[in-house]
């Protein structure tokens, strides 16, 4: 599999990204950090589904797909 | 012959230049505030503030109040009259950050403290229009219903150590029954007021520490700290 | 030496990246929407504080920052962004480097801070330093999201087919360098915990106050004008089909400019605790940079030279003209506002709000609007937008809100100075504190009607642009009777 270098990069920028958010939310002290956590954990399950979706759609659509 | 079309046809000299010629202004107008000694008045009576009107503090930043009230008396002959001696940089040194604000949407409040009693100030601030018809300004009285968090005190007195606010380790290690006897009137406060001269101890409503109550207190030490009748505190130059 | 080249065909036109622009554009148009409808409501606060409502979430020290960054990041950022990486794709002549991926994350990244920030805010946290109220964690993010645009932008300018960089591009490069600075430098804080979204600021007093205002006069004058003039720098000529005006002036006014506007900041702390010697610095500097921004106006006014008439067919081409007409008067309000002597009055009054506006409205979102208006037929490729009637009214109604806006803060401010420092007969203060605050409510029913105005003009914008996008009558193939044949309808 052929995986553009942008998206490795941002990939796996995301993924740690997304941790972080679970981890501060985990241990959140106030609410602000509460939903800032688990926003930035959602978020980054969004990205890195868009991630995947571009790259087999890209996939698909090309003559070996 | 220098040509600027050199700087155009190279990406990395134009970044460098960019950057360098931003840089200068800010350099040397903040660094010299931080080595010219006389930037902050060597002045009496400036003190931390304690851990409850710390925590009013932390209240009044997080509430956005310095978007219509500024906390800077200017060296202006009308402003004097009407609010008092003009500011002083060393009345906000401990102000992590400063609250001087651009905006008098209500009056500024660098001298409010003593100026109203607690009541006044519990009043105004559940309704303002119930003691000035005239205000402007929104209804706080959900500030009296919430208990006030007082678990972190301790890490907040530490942080502001961190960025140069001189709490002492007995300061922070008292620091939740200080906030307490501060919030009670029947409460021995000899030692929060040895701790922290001229400390205002609030009504509270009898059986939590609320908001309101830590707000209240960091209103009424506002502009209270520098006695400007002492003939010590009378050259007061930069 | 003007880089415009509409007429020459491309042997082989990149394959630019034009879904990022395209997102940023739509953003810009509906954080505009969001950022004057929340302004609108504001404005309500302050004339019938009851709009309160008693509520927490929406009550005016909340509500404000919500307001300003919306119009200051979320509308003016998107469009910068959008604009910028639609301007050096096409001037480089080469792709956005960074890939698909990047492009997205600055641009999903962007708009994640934006919501996060405005969120923050309603709850109830803030770092209450203008323009930079999100607190450490948020300030982090943008952080990251910013090293990627800054490895975007500059990427594709090393990257550049076109030997020459654009001027456009030095105003953008200069926008991204230095709010990456004043960001950092301004949002030196440490948290109570990694856990915790409260944070004390390192710095504090008199230099806190000097800090922020390094910041926060240079997020007017590199978020808001050096980025915004290089969307000047293409979008006039571009829509115009002349050359810049004056290729020396390009030179001469973008150095003097980037220089001397970080020097400007002082001038918000007049007669405070702040030292005399940088009162003093701030105020010489900020008055001649009355020069290099009046340069820049006659850039791009006299960009026209020639083509004069298109004022008169090209109504999204008047948005851009006439906002740098503005630009024009709010860059020279600015430097006599800081005049310590006028600022002795003006400080703390509406007549900041007056001048802040003037600049937001007649100049931020006026050059925005004409770019959008040029941009969205491109880039869509539609024939041309779908009503041209429909801009000029957008036009006339949000100049004669602008209008209604800056005077009745300029009458309110100035009366607000002049009570404040009033003396009765006897030598005492004549009015209180209070009595100035009703003096000015009529004028914060006016400055209301003209930000309803601004809105109103907005939300055409907002139906002309949908229609420009999915209108039969915009494809390009679609074949009209007569009318469309004539320019300007």
């Amino acid at each position: 599999m052929d995986i553009e270098p942008s998206d490795l990069i941002v990939g796996l920028l995301m993924a740690a990204l997304g941790l972080i958010g679970l981890i501060l939310a985990s241990g959140a002290m106030d609410n602000e950090m509460y939903v800032f956590g688990l926003s930035l954990f959602g978020f980054a399950c969004v990205f890195e589904f868009g991630l995947l979706r571009r790259h087999f759609d890209k996939l698909d659509a090309s003559p070996h797909g | 012959m220098f040509r600027h079309d050199f700087i155009e046809r190279n990406a990395f000299l134009l970044l460098v230049l960019t950057l360098v010629v931003i840089s200068i202004g800010g350099i040397v107008e903040v660094v010299p505030l931080f080595t010219i000694e006389t930037t902050v008045e060597h002045v009496k009576g400036v003190r931390p503030y304690t851990p409850l009107e710390q925590r009013g503090r932390d209240i009044y930043v997080r509430e956005g109040c310095y978007v219509c009230h500024s906390q800077q008396v200017r060296a202006l002959r009308d402003e004097v009259e009407r609010y008092g001696h003009f500011s002083l940089a060393a009345e906000s040194m401990y102000d992590h950050p400063f609250q001087w604000g651009s905006k008098r949407i209500g009056p500024d409040l660098a001298r409010v403290g003593g100026k109203y009693s607690s009541d006044w100030h519990y009043a105004h601030l559940i309704n303002p229009q119930s003691v000035v018809p005239e205000s402007l300004m929104p209804q706080y009285g959900f500030l009296a219903e919430t208990p006030l968090e007082t678990d972190d005190i301790a890490e907040r007195l530490r942080t502001l150590r961190m960025v140069g606010v001189p709490y002492t380790d007995d300061e922070i290690a008292n620091a939740a029954s200080d906030l307490a006897a501060q919030a009670s009137p029947n409460a021995d406060n000899t030692t929060l007021l040895k701790r922290y001269p001229k400390a205002v101890t609030v009504p509270g409503n009898g059986h939590e520490v609320t908001e309101l109550d830590a707000l209240v207190a960091y209103l009424q030490v506002l502009g209270t700290m520098v006695d400007f009748a002492d003939p010590a505190n009378e050259r007061l130059q930069q | 030496m003007a880089d415009v080249s509409l007429a020459m065909p491309l042997q082989s036109a990149p394959n630019y990246n034009e879904a990022v622009v395209k997102k940023f554009l739509i953003a810009s148009v509906f954080w505009a929407v969001v950022a004057f409808l929340v302004g609108v409501y504001l404005a309500t606060e302050l004339a019938w504080p009851q709009f309160n409502l008693g509520l927490s979430f929406i009550n005016f020290g909340r509500l404000r920052p919500v307001h300003t960054s919306a119009a200051i990041f979320a509308f003016g950022g998107s469009a910068l962004l959008g604009t910028s990486f639609h301007v050096v794709q096409r001037t480089c002549r080469a792709r956005l480097f960074g890939g698909e991926a990047l492009a997205n994350f600055v641009f999903w990244g962007y708009q994640f801070f934006i919501v996060m920030a405005a969120l923050s805010y309603v709850m109830g946290y803030s770092q209450s330093q203008e323009y930079a109220e999100p607190e450490w964690h948020l300030d982090l993010w943008l952080t990251i999201v910013w090293v990627a645009y800054a490895v975007m932008f500059i990427g594709t300018l090393m990257k550049r087919e076109e030997p020459h960089i654009y001027v456009a591009n030095w105003f953008y490069l200069a926008f991204i360098l230095t709010i990456a600075v004043l960001h950092i430098g301004n949002n030196l804080a440490i948290p109570i915990s990694a856990f915790s979204s409260k944070s004390y600021s390192v710095a504090s007093g008199v230099q806190n106050a000097m800090i922020q205002w390094w910041y926060g006069h240079n997020a007017v004058g590199f978020f808001l004008t050096a980025g915004f003039l290089g969307m000047m720098y293409y979008f006039i000529p571009k829509a115009a089909n002349r050359p810049i005006y004056s290729y020396r002036l390009s030179v001469v006014h973008f150095w003097s400019l980037v220089f001397m506007y970080i020097w400007a900041g002082p001038h918000h702390l007049h007669w405070t605790a702040l030292p005399d010697w940088t009162q003093t610095l701030g105020m010489a500097f900020s008055i001649m940079l009355w020069m290099p921004s009046w340069g820049g106006m006659i850039n791009g006014l006299m960009t026209l030279s020639g083509a004069w008439d298109k004022l008169r067919t090209d109504p999204g081409l008047r948005f851009s003209v006439t906002a740098v007409g503005f630009y024009g008067m709010s860059t020279f309000e600015g430097p006599v506002m800081s005049i310590r002597d006028v600022n002795a009055l003006s400080h703390y009054t509406d007549w900041t709000i007056g001048h802040v506006h003037s600049g937001a409205l007649g100049w931020v979102a006026f050059i925005s609007f004409g770019a959008i208006y040029y941009l969205v037929p491109v880039l869509w490729k539609r024939s041309g937008l779908y009503s041209l009637r429909l801009v000029s009214w957008h036009y006339w109604i949000a100049t004669l809100g602008i209008v209604f806006y800056i005077t009745s803060m300029w009458v309110a401010g100035i009366m607000q100075g002049l009570m404040w420092r009033a003396y009765d007969q006897f030598g005492f203060l004549q009015y209180s504190f209070a009595e100035s605050v009703v003096a000015v409510h009529p004028y914060y029913v006016i400055r209301l009607l003209g930000g309803l105005m601004f809105l109103s003009g907005a939300l055409l914008m907002v139906y002309n642009l949908i229609q420009t996008v999915w209108s039969r009558t915009t494809e390009k193939t679609f074949v009209a009777p007569a009318v469309l044949a004539a320019a300007g309808e």
